[in-house]
């Protein structure tokens, strides 16, 4: 969502008066900064695609992909740490449906379920947001998580902090052949799927010429067919969950 | 299901060592040593899905709170300065192991990960459609007032005209769809 850059000044008297704030002023100063509590609160036009007790969908409107879903929560929170834990289950309970509604209305392939939290992970927004990215093959979306390499000593010491941080007895596993095997891992399954795409794409489906967009502009030839249709039937009508599955082996 | 041949069920099964950093009843996490940041791991539930529509809700439910979980702890022992969340589902979207995933990667300042994109230009009218396709497909569920007028409206046949009427979701749109149809036509 576009939002005004404030001056550097701005920003320096903000600061001076953010620091001054109890934390519930702090928490009220925040939502009457935050756009996304405004389109919460209906004083910002959206297009909202789903509403529930916690949480509110709406299109964003500079999407990585046509169907780009911005799910946030009612309440105001910065980052994930902060949402109750029933709040955060249902969150995602929710980002699972409408992923799953996404695949259906735009024809997707797949989905991207992407959280920031922090301005280090690209976080823009001072609004806990869930992006439900639609996917399809070259769609021009390019997210990079590189692989790198690490030593066996630093991993140890990492997993052992992470694990008893979280109350986990400390992990003694020999990472010896780690590396290797993931690599293995990630190459075998990498073929795998390729093959069974090839497999897959060789049959086409149905509507394997459907549109590459999911263009909005239905033929008018296929009006009157539009209006008979059932309200649930798929739109593309070619793609479904299954379909999905079978790209990864799943049996029918 | 190709749960023997799947190495991340080996992997949750002991088979294949790993760094498991947390075990609950339905999912572990697992540090990823070639991850894309140090402190980069994996939650996946032990059972076998290859996409996030197969996992039951309680499978997701528990990876997603570990997910959070592991999130803090990145935050408050590891020094990160943000943490990312991420999940590939199906291939056009980068997933590459056939094992539903939750990805929590540490972040800090310029480390060279790209998880961000370039706005689409999309016209008005295909936002509209795409906005009414996925109210259709969401009508009834939630307890959002347009959802549930549409699930209302599903139930009452059109008696007036005895013609078909287009799919009552459409209707909550700003816009009459049969409007936007006319218009389409070259």
């Amino acid at each position: 969502m576009a939002q005004q850059q404030p001056t550097p000044e701005q920003i320096k008297e903000l600061q001076e008066k953010i620091a001054k704030m109890s934390p519930e002023e702090l928490k009220e100063f925040q939502k009457k900064q935050c756009i996304f509590c405004h389109i919460v609160a209906g004083k910002v036009q959206s297009r909202k695609v789903y509403e529930d007790e916690h949480t509110l969908a709406v299109l964003d409107i500079n999407p990585a992909n046509p169907g780009h879903i911005l799910l946030l929560t009612k309440e105001h929170y910065s980052i994930m740490p902060q949402l109750p834990p029933e709040v955060l289950e249902h969150v995602f309970l929710v980002a699972k449906k409408l992923s799953n509604a996404l695949l259906r209305a735009v024809d997707a392939r797949g989905s991207n379920i992407m959280v920031a939290n922090g301005v280090a992970a690209g976080q823009k927004a001072q609004h806990f947001i869930v992006h439900i990215i639609p996917r399809r093959e070259k769609d021009g979306v390019v997210f990079e998580l590189p692989q790198r390499q690490q030593n066996e000593d630093s991993l140890q010491q990492i997993a052992n902090e992470l694990a008893k941080s979280l109350g986990a007895p400390a992990p003694k596993k020999s990472a010896a052949l780690l590396p290797d095997i993931m690599e293995r891992i990630k190459e075998t399954e990498h073929k795998d799927h390729q093959e069974r795409k090839r497999k897959h794409e060789r049959v086409p489906a149905k509507g394997a010429d459907a549109p590459e967009k999911p263009s909005p502009a239905a033929p008018s030839g296929n009006k009157g067919e539009e209006k008979e249709k059932p309200p649930k039937k798929q739109p593309g009508g070619d793609i479904n969950l299954d379909d999905i599955a079978r790209l990864f082996g799943a049996k029918k | 299901m190709k749960k023997d041949s799947c190495l991340i069920c080996q992997i949750v099964e002991g088979k294949i060592p790993s760094f498991r950093v947390y075990e609950g009843h339905r999912a572990v996490a697992i540090l990823d040593v070639n991850g894309a940041n140090p402190g980069h791991c994996f939650v996946i539930p032990k059972i076998h899905y290859p996409i996030l529509e197969q996992v039951p809700d309680d499978d997701i439910a528990e990876a997603f709170s570990i997910a959070n979980k592991l999130s803090v702890a990145l935050f408050d022992h590891l020094g990160a300065e943000g943490t990312n969340i991420f999940v590939a589902n199906g291939i056009p979207a980068g997933q590459t192991v056939a094992h539903f995933m939750v990805n929590v990667i540490p972040r800090r300042q310029n480390d060279g990960i790209n998880l961000q994109w370039q706005p689409k230009q999309i016209t008005e009218e295909e936002v509209a459609t795409i906005e009414l396709k996925l109210k259709d497909e969401l009508a009834g569920t939630g307890v959002s007032h347009a959802s549930r007028k549409a699930a209302a409206r599903k139930s009452v046949p059109s008696v007036r005209t005895g013609a078909p009427r287009p799919s009552p979701a459409a209707w909550d749109g700003d816009e009459d769809p049969a409007v936007t149809h006319l218009r389409r036509i070259p």
